[in-house]
């Protein structure tokens, strides 16, 4: 204590002058040392009340690098050189123009070219009813009742999702798979939308359905797989693009949304921002984009 | 979603895929190119997966349309090559140059059907030397044309090369000033008692 006085002199002779008026205010205060009142006073003189924004801050476009859907690929693939094609994703991000607090867009799509097919579904339904042909044709990989019940109770689960019919409930709920399915959010349920009379489209959707959301004002989401052609990115991305438009609009009652920037990058490569065109003035041609990596 | 001023300036620095040791043409023989390596750098490995990172990333970019593919194992001793594959050691495949468009890169059993198994037309040990030197074998037994840098691409590099030896400057600045401030406010924390010195 004694040492660190003599440092400090200068110091407190120059913020003195200014509170010297409130130092003995509290009584509290008073007890403590000379500095620490002059410090704490200072602190709370000096703290206000930030007023928050309810929107994100938003940039200008017009200066930022924009590539065309080509070039960008073309950059991309030579960032992605030598990685797994199947574990490296091409992404789209998009950044919208909305409110913090506003509702968010959340929906899921079925992707002209889905990016993952390799999901394994299970229904659960009358082993010999239509339902059952209809989802064996839609791609499932188990339908049945019993026989599920009855592997599952031994703990073979080889499945990532789970739909069941609602005639098929009672007997889902009287199996008791609750205590097996539930940790692993499998078990179906009304609230989660895995309860469906039309089993054939509720799988349709979910073999290489994509889900997104809305996320400070940013909309991520896998699009495509490394090795897609150029075309096979332009339909996905169309199609991504006029889903989100449409549930935009959807919304525009309660709030208005734009879309402000469309970002395409990968697993290993910065974030190219998009401009729109399928291919510039002095881009390749997309045809040495769509061999094998 | 990343800043975006970090973002624009990583696509400026984008210049170092386009130019720098790396940036050839290969011939239009040279059909596929794939790496054996080890996943760590011990046993020699080190050049290899320099010249991955660094400088094949500029070859991809430049010849986009011939396939590379690395693979790598877990094995000291294992080998390190790299193999390049030309046209003429291969059947003449009239299927892949006839179709104007062509096959999907997305794999699917018209494509993943028959794999390759012609042999690499030329092979370099990547064992224990550098990654120029490997980049050097590979102009010399393929025969690949260097791009050089044009002079705006120069002035360019030279800019960049500038503006992170500022900014390095920048950096140790302001860790002074933030350094002297920290130091500042722990000395009065002492003083008021709140702490007591150790030192």
């Amino acid at each position: 204590m004694a040492t660190s006085r003599p440092i400090f002199a200068p110091l407190s002779r120059l913020a003195a002058s200014s509170i010297a008026v409130a130092r003995y205010t509290t009584p509290q205060s008073a007890l403590l040392p000379l500095q620490s009142i002059r410090c704490a006073a200072t602190k709370s003189s000096g703290k206000k009340k930030k007023k928050g924004r309810n929107t994100f801050i938003q940039y200008d476009l017009r200066k930022a690098d924009q590539f065309s859907l080509v070039d960008a690929m073309h950059y991309i693939r030579a960032f992605e050189v030598g990685r797994n094609p199947h574990s490296s994703k091409y992404e789209v991000h998009v950044r919208l123009r909305s409110l913090k607090n506003g509702p968010v867009v959340r929906n899921r799509l079925r992707l002209p070219h889905p990016v993952k097919t390799d999901v394994r579904i299970c229904v659960i339904c009358p082993p010999d009813s239509k339902h059952a042909t209809e989802a064996r044709a839609a791609g499932a990989t188990l339908v049945g009742e019993d026989e599920i019940f009855n592997q599952v109770k031994e703990g073979i689960v080889e499945f990532d999702r789970c739909i069941c019919h609602p005639d098929s409930l009672q007997n889902l709920n009287k199996a008791g798979l609750g205590r097996i399915l539930g940790p692993k959010g499998l078990m179906p349920s009304t609230k989660m939308g895995t309860v469906v009379p039309n089993v054939g489209a509720a799988v349709r959707n979910m073999v290489g359905g994509s889900e997104y959301r809305e996320k400070l004002g940013v909309i991520r989401m896998a699009i495509g797989q490394l090795a897609f052609t150029p075309e096979e990115m332009q339909t996905n991305v169309k199609a991504f693009m006029e889903t989100l438009k449409k549930d935009i609009a959807q919304m525009s009652d309660r709030i208005t949304k734009e879309i402000h920037e469309v970002v395409l990058s990968s697993t290993n490569s910065p974030g190219f921002t998009l401009n729109g065109e399928f291919r510039g003035p002095d881009s390749i041609s997309p045809k040495e984009l769509s061999g094998p990596m | 979603m990343v800043n975006i001023v970090k973002r624009m300036r990583k696509l400026r620095e984008l210049l170092w895929i386009r130019v720098g040791p790396g940036a050839l043409l290969l011939p239009k023989e040279v059909s596929k190119i794939t790496l054996e390596f080890n996943k760590h750098i011990n046993g020699g490995h080190r050049g290899a997966r320099k010249f991955w990172r660094e400088m094949l990333p500029r070859i991809k970019y430049r010849n986009p349309s011939v396939p590379i593919s690395v693979m790598r194992h877990s094995n000291d001793s294992g080998p390190a090559k790299l193999c390049i594959y030309t046209k003429s050691a291969s059947a003449p495949n009239p299927s892949q140059s006839s179709i104007s468009t062509p096959p999907s890169a997305t794999p699917n059993p018209r494509n993943t059907a028959t794999p390759d198994t012609t042999a690499p037309a030329f092979t370099i040990d990547m064992k224990m030397i550098p990654e120029s030197q490997i980049l050097e074998e590979l102009i010399e037994k393929t025969g690949a044309t260097i791009i050089e840098p044009s002079e705006q691409e120069l002035q360019e590099m030279k800019d960049i090369a500038d503006f992170k030896v500022r900014s390095e400057g920048d950096r140790v600045q302001v860790r002074e000033h933030l350094m002297k401030q920290r130091r500042e406010e722990e000395l009065l924390r002492l003083a008021r008692g709140e702490i007591t010195a150790t030192a």
